[in-house]
């Protein structure tokens, strides 16, 4: 057989009994699917509607069912191979639509695709090499899946995966082969009717597995909140957050239905990789699991039989999961809404988050200390306090006005300020921004301490301020929104960096003091704080002020799919952790680059990673905020150099 | 059991405080308030009684109309209904001015147990409870670290120095003044504020409840103590360090 | 009859010290009319303790006794006191700021419409009583006004009774009258908290050990230092974390949080963590060779030295200082 010249197989007549036999078997076949489809389309629409929630930007919306839908970028970028194979998948059945229908058509004798024609020809060309690469790729799935069995796809053999992966495979061999034959034999027709079968068993096994996610992921993707952990605000006097069914809104139950079970977002989960109960595939499939068994509508607590309390607040809110997802799934806003009908509810009974929020009852930050504490700190460091005059406030935050560390961090920071000559001021009175405890779920407390916030800033004429603090930046900027108006505010490294060419370069030696041999030269590894990087896609701008003070390096697991430090979720104020702990696991990763510093550039990265380090015992690598990495590169006080110092006013 | 918890509310523990003008009291005009502290316990006492063995808790709070985010604070946390004692004049009472207040009010009521806090952040006389409860006829024990309920009455827990402690069995009605720390705090919820919108709270003007008598302690003026907190680093070798860190810890600290 | 009057208390069959501070008071506040204090005892049988506080330079000793008054009671105490007061109208009464005063005293007071002015801690000329407010940060000037007797009780230390006087003073009785019926309130017997397990919470006296200790054998320092002081061993984490001491005794934001009269921080550096854990400490003391520690930014008192040398030097002086 040539193969330039083969076509398409397709009998020709079929006999009435045959149509009559096709006719039956698709009503059959449809009938089952949309018997299965229904229930969960009713279930999605009669959860209740999201607060907020509009389709602008639509923009967007249409990139990113291009992109991520229709492109499978996320699906390939995180998991290339595998991802690979699964775009071929996909490619595939969307290259045999126009096949699968004239496929039908010929059974009726209706057929419009002429495998001789022109039209035709081309397109069952083009489709044959898209069954190739199906069936290369489903094939190659099946065997990372029963052969290779990777953890994250879960212990458990699923056999309906099995017959998907066969029947996908049949479908496409049937194609295939079907070039090998002529339209009259009895094989075309015995490969026709395998194909129909193959199809038309398929079609309702979908509703009934993770396979829904060909029906509803495209919807789920466009559907999206609109942001990276965009949490929804509370709704009338009765809303308290995910209590029971009747909270459950459309999206989230859309997203619920819509989990393929990859696992992608267990396997960057902090807490699932440390031995945590918390696994947030298991979060969803929960929910999936309550809507099937309890529904929308029902006054079941949704802690209960499918989640458990214990696993939720041992989330830090890292947002890996919500970051790895390809269907579109957002963890935390579902994450968070669990814990919020926890808290404000008062079921939630933990000594360690009860003394978090007394603290903020009755003081002015998380860590419970004096505020006259950190007046003394002003006091001795001497900070111009802010008037409405200056340009920034430098918003200190807990860790700044009170750990040791994060003052060190602070005062690095202000001397790099001065030596810019920025005009800056630091308030009298700061209160927490809120964002352990709006992470916990406590709307009431956060929204007193956001609404307390805002008025004190507007009363102090605050336009502009910078932090040292990615929490405090993503709370400020985000989540006050809520409430009013928050000022404008930059993460220190956006400001470093946007004064990149006025800060001491300590790599080549133009600033005499720091010799070319000296730690200019040293391996600097750069963690990724999860509020920088994925939740405000900062990533460039720390490195380049860590380029600055020596060479960067990357860990293992950088940028978006960075390494949580363990603090985040209001868990640094939290008990003890079950497991291995999840500082000391990602300092461990930070230490193996064999790097001599690590630098961070969030006070809780840097406490966290202070603890894992000083645990080990032996000496370890540097630990320093980019600011002190800065600070450290300008002429000290006493310095009889003739460094030139930039000018006195801001960046123009 | 019928409750009263007698709440006060005082300047937060953090406030940077400044004397006014009269040189009597401090300027109240920027400060951040909140429930006193030991009252917060004797508040959750309460409503742990009610419970173990049913019945209400009421808030009674005497002072201005700023009084009055405390006692939602009270309500928020499980109190049923609340008194407000409008007074604006609350500095220029003395201890007995106070409560008599307090125990009129309370005494309408009939109460069967009547809890305050052991003293307060700012004034810290410690005496309110057992005012009351001399002015209402009834017994009553202090510093109190946990109240169970028995057939004859209360059988209760109180501290005593240097580590010992004393079980005190007295009848119904009483009044008891709470210790901190004896029991776990519990934080204010949303529901809880949401449902406490829907309690009763009731408003008595203090002359409704009689007239101040002349006060018998007054409190002439206020200053600010010479000594300000400091860290003092103790110079020498070890041994004279030593010694002269006893010194301390003898008469400064007092704990030898 | 005017005068002075300083109550005294007795504690296991001795009068307490923070009663002989309260006569070294009670005698000032004498002196501003050119008299002397006379001291009173209550209790069953009293003559032991009359007889000490005759020794101690007060003008008179009068004692209180009657069977009912054996135990302490606020309704036997307040009756007994109260019938004394109306026979014997004192311009003042003094007495030492205690539990037991502050149980019953304010009720007393209340019950001849008057009011206690508690925990003073100085008296000046006039009489001027001052006490502390707002937790030590006002000092307040109280006067006191109206008619009848003034009550007063003394802040512990605030008056040094190193002074020994002696004399040998007259000693009288009062009878009062109470009845069974009128004492309310049935106390039990004094007990400790359970030996077993660890209470830092209501550890008056802790004494924290951190990384500087170095290693488990050196442990023995600290705790010598801890038994001298009669004070509950606690430490920060990573002490828990090597095992060398039970979870229990950890303080800090995953341990306890504790607020002592005094905390006794050796070889500690004060990272945040354990910081949020005593800082409610009403002294603090740290021991750290490290000038720069952060535990030195929150501490009363720092000795910034070697703790193996100051460790054993500071538990020495305080033996020496408890014989």
């Amino acid at each position: 057989m040539n193969i330039l010249s083969a076509t398409l197989a397709e009998p020709h007549s079929f006999s009435p009994w045959e149509k009559l036999l096709l006719v039956a078997s698709m009503v059959a076949s449809a009938a089952l699917f949309c018997r299965r489809l229904g229930p969960i389309l009713k279930r999605i629409l009669k959860s209740r509607k999201d607060p907020n929630f509009s389709l602008a930007p639509v923009g967007k919306r249409v990139w990113d069912f291009f992109w991520e839908v229709l492109c499978q970028a996320k699906v390939i970028r995180e998991r290339p191979l595998p991802g690979l194979a699964h775009a071929f998948v996909f490619w595939g059945f969307c290259a045999f639509a126009l096949v699968t229908v004239n496929h039908i058509a010929v059974g009726l004798g209706v057929g419009f695709l002429d495998p001789h024609g022109l039209v035709g020809g081309f397109y069952f060309y083009f489709a044959a090499a898209f069954a190739i690469a199906c069936a290369v790729g489903i094939f190659g799935l099946f065997v990372r899946r029963f052969v290779v069995r990777p953890r994250w796809l879960g212990g458990k053999v699923s056999y309906e995966s099995g017959v998907i992966a066969l029947l996908i495979f049949l479908l496409m061999v049937t194609y295939l082969a079907a070039f090998a034959v002529s339209d009259a034999s009895p094989s075309a027709r015995i490969l026709w009717w395998t194909h129909t079968l193959s199809l038309l068993i398929f079609l309702p096994i979908i509703p009934h597995t993770k396979h829904l996610h060909l029906v509803l992921s495209p919807a789920t993707i466009f559907l999206s909140r609109g942001g990276f952990s965009k949490i929804p605000p509370l709704v009338g006097d009765e809303d308290f957050g995910l209590v029971a069914g009747t909270d459950l809104t459309q999206l989230v139950s859309l997203q619920a239905y819509s989990c393929v079970e990859c696992g992608r977002c267990s396997e960057h989960c902090p807490a699932t990789n440390t031995g945590k109960e918390l696994n947030p595939k298991e979060i969803i499939l929960g929910l999936r699991s309550y809507l099937n068994e309890f529904g929308p509508t029902s006054q079941e607590s949704l802690i209960g039989k499918f989640n458990s309390m214990t696993a939720d607040f041992q989330c830090t809110t890292c947002g890996s999961c919500e970051y790895q997802c390809p269907v579109g799934i957002e963890h935390l806003p579902i994450l968070i809404g669990l814990r919020r009908g926890a808290v404000n509810t008062g079921k939630w009974e933990d000594d360690h988050g009860a003394k978090l929020f007394l603290a903020l009852e009755r003081g002015s930050n998380a860590l419970g200390m004096g505020a006259l504490e950190r007046d003394k700190f002003i006091q001795k460091q001497q900070f111009p306090i802010f008037d409405g005059t200056q340009e920034y406030c430098l918003w200190l935050g807990c860790m700044g006005g009170y750990d040791p560390k994060g003052r060190e961090i602070i005062a690095d920071f202000a001397r790099v300020m001065n030596y810019l000559g920025t005009s800056y001021g630091v308030l009298r009175k700061e209160k927490c921004t809120g964002d352990p405890v709006r992470r916990l779920g406590n709307d009431l407390l956060f929204q007193q301490l956001a609404e307390s916030n805002l008025e004190a800033l507007a009363q102090n004429k605050v336009k502009k301020i910078v932090s040292i603090c990615p929490h405090c930046v993503r709370t400020i900027q985000e989540d006050w929104k809520e409430f009013g108006t928050p000022p404008e505010i930059e993460h220190h490294s956006e400001f470093l960096a946007s004064f990149a060419d006025k800060l001491p370069n300590q790599t080549d030696g133009r600033v005499p003091q720091v010799p070319v041999s000296g730690p200019g030269n040293q391996k600097i590894v750069f963690h990724d704080p999860c509020y920088l990087g994925r939740y405000r896609n900062v990533y460039d701008e720390p490195r380049a002020v860590v380029s600055l003070a020596g060479e960067l390096v990357e860990a293992p697991r950088s940028h978006q799919r960075s390494f949580c430090c363990g603090a985040g979720g209001g868990l640094a104020f939290l008990g003890e952790e079950t497991g291995d702990r999840v500082s000391h696991t990602r300092a461990k990763e930070l230490v193996a680059t064999g790097a001599s510093i690590i630098g961070t550039a969030c006070p809780f990265c840097n406490t966290m990673f202070r603890d894992a380090l000083s645990a080990t015992g032996k000496a370890g690598p540097q630990l320093l905020d980019i600011a002190q990495l800065t600070a450290r590169g300008l002429p000290s006080a006493n310095a009889a150099i003739g460094v030139t110092t930039p000018g006195g006013s801001s960046r123009e | 059991m019928k409750i009263i918890v007698a709440i006060k509310q005082v300047p937060e523990r953090d406030a940077q405080v400044r004397i006014n003008s009269a040189g009597k009291w401090i300027e109240e005009a920027d400060l951040q308030f909140a429930m006193n502290e030991s009252d917060a316990y004797a508040l959750e006492e309460a409503l742990q009684l009610k419970e173990k063995h049913g019945g209400e808790v009421i808030v009674l709070t005497a002072g201005p109309e700023r009084v009055g985010t405390t006692i939602r604070e009270a309500l928020a946390k499980g109190a049923d209904r609340a008194i407000h004692i409008e007074a604006d004049d609350l500095t220029q009472r003395d201890a007995l001015g106070v409560a008599q207040l307090l125990a009129s009010a309370a005494k309408q009521e009939s109460p069967d147990l009547v809890l305050t806090g052991l003293q307060s952040d700012d004034l810290g006389y410690g005496q309110t409870g057992v005012i009351m409860a001399e002015l209402m006829g009834v017994p009553h024990a202090s510093l109190i670290l946990h109240v169970d309920k028995t057939d004859t009455g209360l059988t209760v827990k109180r501290e005593l120095e240097e580590g010992w402690f004393q079980n005190i069995e007295l009848p119904l009605p009483a009044v008891l003044m709470i210790q901190s720390g004896g029991t776990k705090l519990r934080y204010a919820t949303l529901m809880g504020i949401k449902k406490a919108k829907t309690k009763e709270f009731r408003k008595v003007s203090a002359s409704e409840l009689g007239a101040a008598g002349a006060s018998t302690a007054v409190l002439e003026k206020i200053t600010l103590p010479q000594k300000q907190k400091s860290t003092q680093i103790i110079p020498g070798s070890a041994k004279e360090a030593a010694a002269t860190l006893v010194e301390k810890l003898k008469f400064e600290v007092r704990v030898l | 009859m005017s005068g002075v009057y300083v109550v005294l208390e007795d504690r296991g069959g001795r009068i307490s010290r923070i009663s002989w501070e309260s006569v070294v008071a009670a005698t000032m506040l004498a002196a501003q009319s050119g008299a002397k204090a006379t001291a009173i005892v209550i209790g069953a049988q009293t003559e032991a303790l009359a007889t000490e506080a005759a020794t101690k330079g007060v003008a008179k000793v009068v004692c209180i006794e009657h069977p009912l008054l054996a135990q302490y009671t606020s309704d036997g105490f307040t009756t007994a006191l109260e019938q004394f007061i109306r026979a014997e109208s004192p311009d003042y009464l003094v007495f030492p700021h205690s539990y037991q005063v502050r149980d019953f005293v304010p009720a007393l007071a209340a019950r001849l419409g008057r009011v206690l002015i508690g925990d003073v801690t100085a008296i000046g000329e006039g009489p001027i009583f001052t006490r502390q407010l707002m937790q030590g940060r006002l000092s307040g000037s109280y006067k006191s006004a109206g008619v009848g007797p003034s009550f007063i009780s003394v802040q512990s230390g605030a008056f040094r009774a190193d002074g020994a006087e002696t004399g040998a003073a007259e000693i009288t009785t009062f009878a009062p009258t109470i009845d069974a019926a009128q004492i309310r309130t049935k106390p039990g017997e004094p007990f400790r908290g359970t030996a077993q397990t660890v209470d830092l919470g209501s550890a008056p006296l802790i004494v924290a050990v951190g990384r500087g200790i170095k290693e488990a054998d050196n442990l023995p320092l600290v705790q010598d230092l801890a038994a001298a002081l009669g004070a509950e061993l606690a430490a920060s984490r990573p002490i828990c974390d090597n095992g060398w001491l039970p979870i229990e005794r950890q303080v800090g934001s995953s341990g306890q949080t504790v607020a002592p009269k005094l905390y006794l921080a050796v070889g500690i550096s004060g990272a945040i963590q354990h910081l949020v854990g005593m800082k409610g400490s009403q002294c603090i003391v740290a021991i750290n060779k490290d000038a720069e520690a952060p535990i030195f930014e929150v501490a009363d008192y720092g000795i910034v030295g070697d703790l193996f040398e100051v460790v054993p030097a500071l538990t020495d002086a305080i033996k020496s200082a408890r014989q």
